[in-house]
């Protein structure tokens, strides 16, 4: 469950400081399936760094699965990204010189998995996504849609219970999109939690639950077309 | 993460910029090559001097005291070393032969040629040529029946042939020293390798052909031949107290202390090799920077990298180790090449030149510990600025 509670992110330029999320207050229970829009500048991708603990609040308090991670050291922070949370970015950020197969075995690494342990789970990660016959290839040998579904693949390898995905399919032609939704579809009715960071209403129609920010404030919150209260 | 996981990371990295990771290594090549080479030089050439100077067996040297040569004015009376001290010193337990030493310098003539100052030597054993590592090149050397005669040839320095003789084949020619006629029946091979530089006009004539030549039959230096080494100390002990006894004197003969001119040779090549080995080691540092640069610029690179490794659970700790045991790979893989060229070019001198360059592993070693080290401290800047990255940022770096 992602419990935030009076949730302010401000940026110092020099000697101003921008304010950038104000006062959020948000609950998002698990297996929720929730698309998080606005316009840019409005702090969507702020919100999404502070929910994947790439960033901590300024003040207020983030409850990850109960436990508060607000003021958490860099080490814990990073130990929440590799086995609580799976990220997919609108650039794939695959590494270039690795192939797919070891892209999403990187995870595992850093959870100190074996080598063996860890292609077993990479391919099986693959296969899921419909990857097995390119693991060997390099990001620059697959398509924009099969390098988001290697990505997607290196998101789940560690069995996080939340999948954040940043304009998913932003760089991809409508019909790669598609795909890429099914699958997040699918990892949805698997019970997983999954947030979307999109300013395509379209793709927002696919989750359950919409949530408008604007100027760092949330400013509709719809769940299932319904008014729920923030 | 293992540290082998790391360095399979790192020779990935290095592999990926095949070019730029072998010019940055050259400085390091350079850097350990040069050090191993002018170590291996310089111990080679103590090596050879220290041999050259003190000789190879196990010999003692009587000769005066530096006192008793000053109170005479050099003058070395007849008496110095009798017959029956020779006696007396051949009776010593351990001593195997007893060698005599006299010389002087006389001015040396052939046909219109003339040489002054020319060092002349006399001895009673072919063993003092052996003992500066001197060979006959053309004739021969002495015959036991020449140590009788008091008027056999003698053996001229190569220096001194090609001064006299030019192309001439000197071989039964009879030179003057002084105004006494010698024939010459030998000459010696040129000195090698150290002391080539070092060599003199000289002439060698057996002790009694000496002393018809200068009239005088005085004895200036004892050499001992010992059977063991470690019976070298008490044998010069009492000789030297053999020789006060017979002559009711002190402080009138010494030994002397090849250990010490050893010590003494090693002390100052070892002087040069550090002067010169810190010249190497600045190359070496040059090397490291050039290391540093590279790294430097890999990080700024693989900015994004690092973000998404970030994103993906690793730590800042992780991210640090990853940069430097690059660092360090990349410095190592240098340090062995350097090793290898080192080692190599050190063999190729002791082959193709007269010196002899012998490979010091302990420094060879240090070359890699070093370099490692280097790998270390100049990696510590890169990896902790790739590691004080912004997750955020990286992700979004172009």
């Amino acid at each position: 469950m992602i419990q935030l509670e009076e949730v302010d992110k401000a940026y110092q330029m020099g000697s101003m400081t921008i304010p950038v999320l104000k006062g959020i207050n948000l609950i998002i229970n698990e297996g929720e399936y929730v698309a998080i829009m606005g316009p840019s500048g409005s702090g969507k991708s702020t919100l999404m760094n502070l929910i994947g603990c790439l960033d901590r609040p300024t003040s207020g308090h983030y409850y990850l699965n109960g436990e508060d991670v607000s003021k958490a050291d860099e080490r814990k922070l990073a130990a929440v990204r590799n086995r609580q949370i799976g990220f997919v970015f609108q650039q794939f950020q695959l590494l270039p010189r690795m192939t797919a197969q070891k892209n999403v075995e990187l995870p595992l690494v850093y959870a100190g998995v074996s080598q063996k342990e860890r292609t077993k789970r990479a391919i099986e990660a693959l296969e899921k996504v419909g990857l097995g016959d390119r693991k060997d290839h390099r990001p620059t040998e697959l398509s924009g849609g099969q390098q988001q579904r290697v990505a997607i693949a290196r998101a789940l390898i560690n069995n996080p219970s939340i999948i954040l995905a940043d304009e998913p399919t932003g760089a991809l032609d409508t019909s790669s999109g598609q795909r890429i939704m099914d699958i997040f579809d699918q990892l949805h009715q698997e019970g997983r939690t999954v947030v979307l960071i999109t300013h395509d209403p379209e793709i927002a129609a696919r989750a359950h639950r919409q949530i408008l920010l604007r100027d760092g404030q949330i400013v509709e919150d719809q769940n299932q077309g319904k008014e729920v209260s923030g | 993460m293992s540290l082998w996981e790391n360095v399979k990371m790192a020779l990935d990295a290095i592999w990926a910029h095949k070019l730029r990771s072998i010019l940055t290594m050259v400085g390091i090549v350079i850097g350990v090559a040069a050090v191993i080479i002018i170590v291996a030089i310089g111990q080679g050439g103590e090596a050879e001097l220290t041999s050259a100077l003190t000789g190879d067996g196990n010999n003692v040297i009587i000769q005066p005291s530096s006192k008793f040569f000053m109170e005479n004015n050099g003058v070395i009376p007849p008496d110095f070393i009798t017959d029956l001290d020779l006696q007396g010193l051949r009776q010593i337990k351990g001593v195997e032969n007893v060698i005599t030493l006299s010389y002087e310098t006389k001015s040396l003539s052939f046909r219109e040629e003339e040489v002054d100052d020319v060092f002349i030597y006399g001895m009673n054993d072919n063993a003092v040529l052996e003992s500066s590592g001197l060979k006959v090149a053309e004739g021969r050397a002495f015959r036991p029946a020449d140590f009788q005669s008091g008027n056999a040839g003698a053996l001229i320095s190569h220096k001194l042939k090609e001064k006299l003789f030019g192309e001439e084949d000197p071989l039964g020619q009879i030179i003057r020293i002084g105004n006494q006629p010698v024939v010459v029946t030998g000459v010696l091979e040129p000195p090698v390798g150290f002391l080539a530089s070092l060599q003199e006009m000289e002439v060698y004539l057996p002790q009694r052909t000496w002393s018809n030549v200068f009239g005088k039959s005085e004895i200036m230096q004892v050499m001992l031949e010992v059977d063991q080494p470690e019976n070298m100390i008490e044998v010069g002990e009492k000789a030297v107290n053999l020789l006060h006894h017979n002559h009711n004197a002190t402080d009138r003969y010494e030994v002397l202390n090849l250990q010490q001119i050893g010590d003494m040779i090693s002390g100052i090549t070892r002087v040069m090799t550090v002067v010169i080995g810190s010249i190497g080691g600045i190359s070496l540092l040059v090397g490291g920077i050039g290391v540093m640069n590279i790294m430097l610029v890999s990080v700024t690179e693989r900015t994004r990298e690092i973000g998404i490794r970030m994103s993906l659970g690793a730590t800042r700790t992780h991210i640090l180790v990853q940069f430097l045991i690059e660092s360090i790979t990349l410095s190592v893989i240098g340090g062995l090449v350097g090793i290898l060229l080192g080692s190599g070019v050190a063999a190729l001198i002791t082959l193709l030149s007269p010196w002899n360059a012998v490979v010091s592993w302990p420094v060879a070693l240090g070359g890699v510990l070093f370099s490692m080290l280097f790998g270390v401290i100049f990696g510590l800047l890169p990896a902790n600025k790739a590691a004080r990255l912004n997750p955020i940022e990286c992700l979004r770096h172009e």
